[in-house]
């Protein structure tokens, strides 16, 4: 069996993603890393299509991470040597500093490989489809991008080819008009093909109805009290805030509204089945240790300062960290 | 279905008609050939047909259009999207979503058409277009005739009672395009649905259209059932145009038909010996030894990934020879064009031009004396006018500008040499763009799919150009899946699947005995060595009058 509801997938990728910025633990990182890297090869879909090498991205993130701390952070006790006093990176690079820094090059890469795991799970279609009905041409576009981006990328590189054969070496800046015009032209022309198709195949017809004045006043309203609470809270503080919020709950009543407005359905409507329920509660599960008040979250806040020590494992952590495998673990135990 | 009167249709900005007094009727279950040279009307007329023309492009119009007993130009183009299936020519821009399922549902979405109905429509569309299987592939994993199926199960999903093609299988290889026609025909013939089909590639569609309708410049000159008129029709697949000369009747449109009349033909059968001929091939071939190399490649390998696309790869052209590389898409021969280049480096294997290497050359250095246009003329173009677009070649090679005119009045482009590219129609483009490519006066040129898109007038006045540069002992290489265009031009010809040449050897040979690749003439005299019109009326025509 397999979780497939959308939105359940996006509270697993909020829980990891939030897990993996809270701790600077490098164990739990690790864990981290790994889990959504079994995930991903478990549940994904076999020709997702575009996938990133991780391996080599990781790696040059971590170095990069590295490497900058190193040469600009010059605290810590154990120095590994000494650079003469060159402005800003001058001075002694320590240790302590190269593991901070790897730490958080660790962040980024667990960041990166949770949301390529996403990627590869989630059709871009099915997330597009997430954002509000009222706001549905902007999910279009969107998902006319996605369709269009590896078309872009071949098309760059056949623009590119031409022009080499015609002797034009790319070296001035001037010398790029010629692989510049044509893929714009190219763009254009692929726009009005596919603005054609989408006006043959009835696209808009459903949407002529103008919205009511109240709906648009209501819009108008919302906005401007975020906007206003927003630049007033810096004077006024909490009152603002308020503003803010009530602004942002009109916001949501307007998406509600206008959602109406738009007359759409959707193909094959996501059923919740008890495994989307599962993948939820289990992404949870782990996420409820950073707000419990009775767990003792030393082990998250791992530093290498003042001094390089082991980090610290809380078992009970990493077990419930382990919860996030559960989709993976549904897909292999019913196969 | 189709009623359309006194039709008088002018772009925005356009002081000619692009339609002009069209009248025509259709009836529900015709399937429509609309045949015509680019820029005819054909186009146009077709989205006439769902209220593209006018509502989405503007301009005047003038005349009734009744589609299904809806008056389109008051119902307008989403109306119509009830009625009208579209499907364009390229079927990669026409696609919203990147999976197969979702991008045919993206239309019954956006008309609120309920999920239960929706359900039921898309399943009904993927099975009559063969689908069921990649329903669930990102369309970039597909091939050109899948997507276009994709493209045509989208037009069909909101189940319109006619369908309009705009030249759907122009980008495609002939196997997706065969694919793509049957599946029409399956269409037509099973549900009963109506078709007007704009085509190039009368061979393969003639037997199944009923219908003919002929544009041009904007007025119907031919209109009628497809058996009735097609004698009218200015240009024909070989068969017909061979049985037309030969006074044939009723003409015939397959092979199959045609060999009825050379069975009949007491000639044929009797003096078989006599037409045994290979003077056309000798007389061509016999120079060939002589001649010098142009380009020599041997042993060239090469993978993409890991996975080889060029295996050991021998090949040779020599002065005024035409050589054609023939083969299914993805069989390595655009690879080999590329790496004779130098915009791919081999793995192994090394390539002469002119009797030097290529290696540790320049892709610039390289095409000063290789001439290579590439598949799409439209990467090349960017230049104000044409006459730049030649002089920018020149001036990245640091050569002076003299030839320029000359050259663009070889190409037939003497005319427009101050005009935009991009306005031009597809042939002159692809004019433009082999200038932009042969400016430097190259000895070897290489082509990649040189016809591809092209109408009958188009393709014969590229044929005529290259048989004068032949004749002048330039060397040409032509990747193309275009047999009748092999058998026109070719003296030579590699077969290739796999990355290897599996057979190479002069072009009658090749073509007679390989059926995939042979053309309607050969299929129609095997084991003679002809391969085209010309060829069969040579040899035919003498014998009939001394008869």
């Amino acid at each position: 069996m397999k979780a497939r509801h959308t939105q359940a997938w996006i509270v697993w990728l909020v829980a990891a993603a939030v897990l993996a910025l809270s701790t600077r633990n490098p164990l739990y990182l690790i864990l981290l890393l790994l889990l959504a890297r079994l995930v991903a090869v478990v549940c994904g879909r076999q020709d997702a299509g575009f996938s990133l090498p991780l391996l080599k991205l990781g790696l040059v993130i971590m170095s990069f991470a590295t490497l900058l701390n190193a040469l600009f952070v010059p605290i810590g006790s154990v120095i590994l040597f000494t650079l003469p006093d060159w402005p800003l990176i001058g001075g002694a690079v320590t240790l302590e500093a190269a593991v901070y820094g790897a730490i958080n090059g660790l962040v980024l890469w667990t960041l990166l490989v949770i949301f390529a795991a996403i990627n590869q799970i989630v059709p871009t279609a099915d997330l597009v489809r997430l954002t509000p009905r009222a706001l549905r041409d902007l999910g279009v576009v969107i998902l006319i991008a996605v369709t269009y981006v590896p078309e872009t990328i071949q098309q760059v590189q056949r623009i590119r080819e031409a022009q080499a054969i015609r002797g034009n070496r790319l070296t001035h800046w001037r010398d790029w008009r010629s692989v510049l015009t044509p893929l714009l032209i190219g763009g254009l022309e692929r726009a009005m093909v596919l603005a054609e198709a989408m006006v043959a195949r009835g696209y808009g017809a459903t949407a002529d109805t103008e919205q009511p004045w109240q709906v648009r006043l209501l819009l108008l309203l919302a906005l401007g009290l975020s906007f206003g609470g927003w630049v007033w809270s810096f004077w006024v503080g909490w009152p603002g805030w308020v503003l803010l919020v009530l602004g942002l709950l009109l916001v949501a009543v307007w998406l509600w509204q206008a959602g109406h407005q738009v007359k759409v359905t959707r193909y094959r409507p996501q059923p919740w089945t008890k495994w989307d329920v599962g993948l939820i509660g289990t992404a949870v599960i782990p996420l409820l240790f950073l707000f419990l008040p009775w767990f003792d979250r030393s082990s998250l806040f791992y530093t290498p300062y003042p001094s390089l020590t082991i980090p610290p494992l809380d078992l009970l952590f990493a077990v419930a960290l382990l919860c996030l495998a559960y989709p993976a673990i549904i897909v292999v135990r019913s196969s | 279905m189709i009623e359309i009167t006194n039709l008088t249709y002018t772009y925005p900005q356009s002081d000619r008609p692009a339609l002009q007094d069209v009248t025509w009727r259709a009836m529900a279950g015709d399937f429509v050939l609309l045949a015509g040279a680019s820029g005819s009307g054909k186009s146009t007329l077709l989205r006439c047909l769902n209220g593209l023309v006018p509502h989405f492009s503007g301009g005047v119009v003038q005349g009734q259009i009744s589609v299904n007993g809806l008056d389109v130009l008051a119902a307008g183009p989403r109306t119509m999207s009830h009625h009208v299936g579209f499907v364009q020519q390229n079927p990669e821009a026409q696609a919203v979503v990147e999976q197969v399922e979702a991008e045919i549902a993206f239309g019954l979405e956006n008309q609120a058409v309920p999920p239960q109905a929706m359900r039921i429509q898309v399943e009904e569309v993927l099975e009559l277009l063969e689908l069921s299987a990649l329903r669930e592939r990102p369309l970039s994993t597909l091939s050109g005739g899948e997507r276009q199926r994709v493209a045509i199960a989208s037009a069909l999903a909101l189940r319109p009672p006619l369908l309009v093609l705009d030249e759907p299988t122009s980008q495609l290889d002939p196997q997706s395009a065969e694919e793509v026609l049957r599946a029409l025909v399956r269409l037509n013939e099973d549900l009963g649905l109506t078709i007007v089909l704009a085509e190039h590639r009368l061979e393969r569609i003639l037997p199944y259209v009923d219908h003919i309708l002929y544009l041009e410049n904007g007025r119907v000159v031919v209109d009628g059932p497809t058996r009735e008129v097609v004698d009218q029709m200015p240009q024909l697949p070989p068969v017909a145009a061979l049985g037309r000369k030969l006074n044939w009747q009723p003409l015939p449109l397959t092979v199959k038909e045609a060999r009825r009349f050379t069975r009949q033909d007491s000639v044929d059968s009797n003096q078989d010996g006599i037409w045994r001929t290979e003077d056309r091939n000798d007389s061509r071939s016999a120079v060939l030894s002589s001649r010098s190399s142009l380009l020599e490649a041997k042993g060239v390998s090469f993978a993409y990934n890991g996975c080889p696309t060029l295996i050991d790869v021998d090949l040779q052209v020599g002065a005024g020879e035409a050589v054609a590389v023939m083969g299914r898409n993805g069989a390595g021969k655009s690879t080999l064009l590329k790496c004779i280049v130098g915009l791919l480096s081999p793995a192994a294997g090394e390539v002469w031009v002119n009797g030097r290497s290529t290696q540790t050359r320049e892709v610039a250095d390289i095409c000063r004396e290789v001439g290579y246009l590439p598949q799409n003329p439209d990467d090349l173009l960017f230049a104000d006018t044409v006459a730049d677009e030649l002089q920018f070649t020149l001036n990245n090679h640091g050569l002076n500008h003299n030839g320029v005119h000359q050259l663009l009045g070889e190409l037939g482009l003497g005319r427009v040499a101050q005009a935009y590219p991009r306005d031009l129609s597809v042939g002159q483009r692809q004019r433009v763009a082999l200038g932009a490519v042969t400016v430097t006066r190259p000895k070897l040129l290489l082509l990649d799919e040189p016809t591809r898109g092209l109408d009958y007038a188009a393709k014969q006045g590229m044929v005529a150009i290259w048989r004068r540069w032949l004749a002048t002992g330039m060397g040409l290489l032509l990747v193309t899946h275009d047999v009748e265009l092999t058998a026109m031009i070719a003296d030579r010809v590699a077969i290739m699947s796999q990355g290897e040449i599996i057979a190479a050897g002069k072009t009658a040979d090749i073509l007679s005995a390989t059926p995939l690749f042979a053309p309607q003439i050969a299929r129609l005299f095997p084991n003679r060595g002809w391969l085209t019109v010309q060829d069969a009326l040579g040899m035919m025509l003498p014998d009939k009058q001394l008869a």
